[in-house]
């Protein structure tokens, strides 16, 4: 492979990876419960925030990074216990209980832990190819998105959770009839959503700076990535954005500037917003039946 | 009442050391003659002596607004800090040495040294020394560096009142500083205003500063240029901390630069001082990068500088988001020389990053914690005595510090907090002792000459001071013809407006 396809072959990948772990936890709590949580981010903090502390604690990385899906998964389930359970239905409660969530989050993490917390350092080295090299940590992050999309399909395809998980937001009311404990179901998707956002904090922790504030720069990545993907079908619909955004993104930052490929990346999300209003998955809705039929 | 504090006022019309007592005094008659333009504005109840010692108890407000959270916080809070710092010994009776030296020139020392400077021998003892004529008898260093620089200034607060520090968060959220700059301004009417961090904050309030004639101090390290009537630069600018960085990397690691900067108008316009002054020192800016303050993934940037191949990296990244390049610059195998004038002294990512993401950086900087001088050791020792969970004690933290009690130390000897005032006192001309070194005040561009170090990294990302420039002047305004004093002007000039740069292609 000439380096030059390579250099692209693996921006393309890190841009698609990133905005997926950005997305993951997202696509559950957004795109299945329709709930527009703004503390996503902070969520991820947390995620980040675990797998430093438990890694400075002699703990190897990858059982941190587990560590941090249960511990941010746990504390999903009981704020949605305390607080989320109190606003189904009403998504611009949702939306502003979120956002003071998010405030209480950066915030007392501020207060507790001070200005940053110990950074991880990247595991593995880097590869070269050519006058470029890459980062083996990244090579993997790819790797492990597409794992884990496949999980999450995994789960709401083929396992009893999945499929009561689906009819509860499908319609509660007929779910709740045929026996299914819909708050239960609630609490387990939102504590789902929450470990899963968590865990890609960690994931992406030894990347960042770990810092109170961090969470802010996944929040756009992962709303873009959703809605753009659309709801029809969430997951296939967050791997189609995150491929086709970062497909006008690499190029055009490579050719004409970071700040440029961050634009094309806005402008594309608002031109597909406008033309498939429910996102890039319902370009599969409106094919699927012609195809069945 | 300290000798310093008597220190002989500069030409011009300051009345030299009239408020003998402070808080009693007030302003002369010749003052108050001469200050008839500022009591048209808000200073007007200040202004009138019988009213001052009537409200000599209210506080003098100092508004401070920083971003104590958001992107920004990592330099905010610091700031903060050094600023309760500052207040806390203006409070308790101290002051800066130093004082007015009139339209000073290079080399102007604000103390008078209390005894001629010491010879040392030992270890660094590098300096030959011919003691009765003929072959070196002695290596020693020059040391002079053994004074106290915080001195009793005769009073507790200022002028017999409090000073009260009166901060907001600016959240690092633009709309929200004018916000708070008005309601400083118009509400909380505060005698001086210190706000700013990053460039697109303070141009974002400098219009509502202008508009209301408000005494403002910008105390940030930033891209230079603003020649601005109301407000005092007191940070670094470009041609103290560009200049120096460059001509040590393009001598040591050679001609071909590759810049990657924040795409706003810090980033942009210290961009175009690199660009403008390689062609002076033989060097070639090969590639440029603007990524937005929101970027946070790299991996195109990384691609880009391999493929350009350049002898060492200008880094001028901002924001937490931003300094995500260096681990993942160091994962990705590259391993560069770079430097940068605001990484490591402001947002100490030396210390936040694991080597070797932060190895082989230079900065020139007028401070960082890390400088051995007694003078800056003991004042982090004050500092981590009141704040002692703080990460760092950076340069525009420390900036912040001395700017107040700079602002103290005008207020003073003129005997009042009248705006108008103060800027005029400012404006004989000013050199304090700081922490990193003497600074001076200089009248016409309202800029300060620095103390400036060259730091670097190691390996293990720890500093060391390279070199170093006792005074190094902001020069640039002045070869452009700015004088504030006899022309007010409110504006920001840029590289491109002068015809210097484009003499060398």
């Amino acid at each position: 492979m000439p380096p030059e396809l390579a250099s692209i072959l693996y921006q393309f990948g890190t841009n698609a990876a990133f905005l997926l772990l950005s997305a993951l936890g997202l696509i559950v709590i957004l795109g299945m419960m329709n709930i527009i949580n703004l503390a996503h981010g902070e969520f991820m903090m947390l995620g980040a925030y675990v797998a430093s502390f438990t890694v400075h604690r002699g703990i190897p990385f990858p059982l941190a990074v587990i560590l941090a899906f249960f511990a941010t998964g746990a504390f999903g389930i009981v704020l949605e216990r305390l607080v989320i359970r109190r606003f189904y239905g009403r998504e611009l409660g949702a939306l502003v209980t979120t956002w003071g969530i998010s405030l209480i989050l950066a915030q007392g993490a501020l207060l507790l832990f001070g200005p940053y917390m110990p950074p991880i350092p990247i595991p593995g080295g880097a590869v070269s190819e050519g006058v470029y090299s890459f980062s083996v940590y990244w090579l993997i992050l790819i790797g492990i998105s597409i794992a884990l999309v496949a999980a999450l399909t995994l789960i709401y395809r083929a396992t009893p959770f999945g499929l009561q998980a689906r009819a509860t937001m499908q319609n509660p009311a007929i779910a709740r009839s045929l026996g299914i404990r819909t708050g239960r179901v609630y609490m387990l998707t939102f504590g789902l959503g929450a470990g899963l956002a968590g865990l890609s904090g960690a994931l992406l922790a030894p990347a960042t700076s770990i810092a109170p504030f961090m969470g802010q720069q996944f929040v756009a990545p992962a709303f873009i990535t959703v809605v753009v993907g659309g709801g029809a079908n969430v997951i296939a619909g967050a791997i189609g954005s995150s491929t086709f955004l970062s497909l006008i993104e690499t190029p055009v930052s490579l050719t004409l500037g970071t700040f440029y490929g961050t634009m094309a990346l806005l402008i594309m999300a608002l031109l597909i917003i406008r033309v498939l209003p429910a996102g890039i998955s319902s370009l599969g809705a409106h094919l699927r039946p012609a195809v069945a039929r | 009442m300290t000798d310093s504090e008597n220190f002989p006022a500069g030409p011009g019309e300051i009345e030299p050391a009239q408020p003998s007592a402070p808080g009693s005094g007030g302003p002369t008659r010749r003052g108050l003659l001469q200050g008839a333009a500022g009591i048209a504005a808000a200073g007007v109840v200040l202004a009138h002596p019988n009213i001052v010692r009537a409200a000599s108890e209210t506080p003098v407000k100092i508004g401070f607004i920083e971003d104590e959270s958001g992107n920004l916080s990592i330099y905010g809070i610091q700031k903060l800090h050094a600023a309760r710092l500052a207040v806390q010994e203006i409070n308790d009776g101290y002051t800066l040495a130093g004082g007015p030296v009139g339209s000073g020139c290079l080399g102007t020392m604000g103390l008078y040294s209390p005894a001629p400077p010491t010879l040392t021998s030992g270890p660094g003892a590098k300096l030959n020394i011919i003691n009765d004529g003929g072959t070196p008898s002695e290596q020693a260093i020059v040391t002079a560096d053994t004074q106290e620089i915080l001195i009793p200034s005769g009073e507790k607060g200022l002028l017999g009142r409090p000073v009260d520090l009166v901060s907001s968060d600016g959240q690092s959220n633009n709309t929200l500083w004018q916000q708070l700059a008005r309601r400083m301004i118009q509400q909380d009417k505060v005698d001086v205003l210190m706000a700013g961090f990053a460039s697109a904050e303070r141009e974002a309030i400098r219009p509502i500063v202008d508009q209301r004639k408000q005494l403002y101090f910008y105390t940030n390290q930033y891209e230079g240029g603003v020649a601005d009537g109301y407000t005092f630069c007191t940070g670094a600018v470009c041609e103290q901390q560009v200049i120096p960085v460059m001509q040590y990397m393009v001598e040591k690691f050679g001609p071909k630069i590759f810049t990657i900067a924040a795409n706003y108008n810090f980033g942009q316009l210290t961009a175009a001082w690199v660009r403008s002054f390689a062609p002076v020192l033989k060097a070639k800016v090969i590639g440029e990068e603007f990524p937005p303050l929101e970027v946070s993934e790299f991996s195109s940037v990384i691609a880009k500088v391999q493929a350009a191949k350049p002898d060492w990296v200008m880094t001028l990244l901002v924001g937490q988001n931003q300094s995500n390049y260096y681990p993942q610059a160091a994962a990705a195998g590259l391993h560069l020389p770079m430097a940068s004038t605001v990484n490591m002294a402001q947002g100490y990512e030396h210390k936040r990053f694991t080597p070797p993401s932060l190895a082989n950086m230079h900065n020139a900087v007028n401070y960082m914690q890390e400088i051995p001088t007694k003078r800056n050791q003991d004042f982090v020792t004050r500092f981590y005595k009141m704040f002692p969970n703080d990460p760092y004690l950076g340069q525009e933290a420390q900036n912040a510090y001395f700017t107040i009690h700079l602002y103290a130390k005008a207020a003073r000897l003129i005997g009042t907090t009248d705006q108008e005032k103060v800027r005029r006192t400012l404006e004989a001309g000013w050199a304090i002792e700081a922490p990193e070194g003497t600074v001076f005040l200089e009248p016409a561009t309202h800029h300060v000459s620095h103390y400036i170090r060259l730091a670097a990294t190691d390996e293990k990302q720890q500093i060391s001071f390279l070199r170093e420039w006792p005074m190094i002047e902001a020069w640039w305004l002045q070869r452009l013809g700015v004088n504030l004093v006899r022309h007010p002007e409110h504006k920001q000039y840029t590289p491109q407006e002068d015809p210097f740069f484009k003499m060398f292609g």
